[in-house]
């Protein structure tokens, strides 16, 4: 089941693959690639509670992840270039807050208040320097951006990524 | 006597105990990080929509569905410069963009977009200012869609017989 399966090519050159679903849930929502399309980060119900998963399509596995096996429900995931980062909407209390895990050395940000407002849709920069988190204000939709680079270290395209289960 | 060591005790905890009790508290907090917004980019989306959302991000862009009188329209930012950057043949009157997403480059949108009772999914070339329709096989109801940086894989969610499912799309 790790093997990705079905692919298909069509007359006009675009190849297809279907993710096989192996995880054992069957909706599968909001995919994210990572930047070198390597990873898939995606959301599954389990058990009734959507939650975050992240898949080498190298490989087929599932990668591990060290904080995000709870605060469900978990909602717009967002990786960097190599998939360092993965950055998701979780639950805390009443709240919805932005978290991003380091999936290289397990470290844990959250980013609790945007203006007192609760995320809706997020969106990692590709080198984990910026983020880009939608909000409601004053009954609008609104982007707002903000600079991580103090925060994160860059995940650059040719960035080295320490082996781990990455 | 007596007052050399209420002297030392109180040089102790004033010099000591407080900064040090300060420094544990500073490090305790390490959990919450603290982003810092881009005022003058933020601002500048502020006033040139009624309201914005969908974001994604690229090396250098930032692509949104912005609202202007009661009409979504998909527009592409430049983080640099913070212009907003021309998209010919992209927007039309009939249509309805519902997902968006954009290479590392800037060069190549993915998108899904709703025109009449029909969902498409579609990749966008700036180099050539044309639309490509990216046939949906077996056939399903697109909703999302993530571009990788390269422009040239697609993660796209679908519904197919009342499921949600992802397949991956690689295009030329």
């Amino acid at each position: 089941m790790l093997v990705i399966a079905s692919l298909s090519l069509s007359s006009c050159g675009i190849a297809r693959q279907r993710i096989p679903n192996d995880f054992s849930q069957s909706n599968q929502q909001e995919p994210a690639l990572s930047g070198n399309g390597q990873k898939l980060a995606l959301i599954v119900d389990q058990l009734g509670r959507p939650t975050v998963q992240v898949k080498n399509l190298v490989n087929g596995k599932k990668l591990s992840l060290r904080h995000l096996s709870r605060n469900q429900p978990h909602s717009s995931p967002s990786l960097s270039w190599n998939g360092r980062y993965l950055a998701i909407i979780t639950q805390r209390g009443t709240r919805r807050i932005a978290v991003i895990e380091d999936l290289v050395t397990g470290r844990y940000h959250t980013f609790p208040l945007f203006q007192d407002k609760d995320p809706y849709l997020l969106s990692l920069a590709p080198s984990g320097a910026r983020l880009a988190v939608q909000i409601v204000k004053n009954g609008k939709w609104q982007v707002q951006i903000f600079d991580l680079s103090q925060v994160l270290e860059p995940d650059k395209p040719s960035g080295i990524i320490r082996q781990t289960n990455l | 006597m007596r007052k050399d060591f209420l002297n030392q005790a109180f040089k102790k905890i004033f010099f000591f105990y407080i900064p040090f009790l300060t420094c544990l508290i500073g490090i305790s907090s390490c959990g919450n990080s603290f982003q810092k917004p881009l005022r003058s980019l933020n601002s500048s989306l502020i006033q040139s929509a009624n309201s914005h959302r969908e974001p994604s991000l690229a090396s250098e862009w930032l692509i949104t569905l912005a609202n202007h009188q009661g009409k979504e329209l998909i527009e592409v930012i430049n983080l640099r410069s913070k212009k907003k950057v021309a998209l010919p043949g992209l927007n039309r009157a009939d249509t309805q963009p519902i997902s968006v997403s954009i290479s590392g480059n800037g060069e190549r949108i993915a998108l899904v977009r709703q025109r009449g009772n029909k969902t498409e999914l579609l990749v966008y070339r700036r180099n050539t200012e044309t639309v490509q329709l990216i046939e949906i096989n077996p056939t399903g109801i697109p909703r999302k869609v993530s571009m990788d940086g390269t422009g040239k894989l697609l993660a796209v969610q679908v519904s197919r017989g009342g499921n949600w499912e992802i397949d991956l799309i690689r295009i030329p």
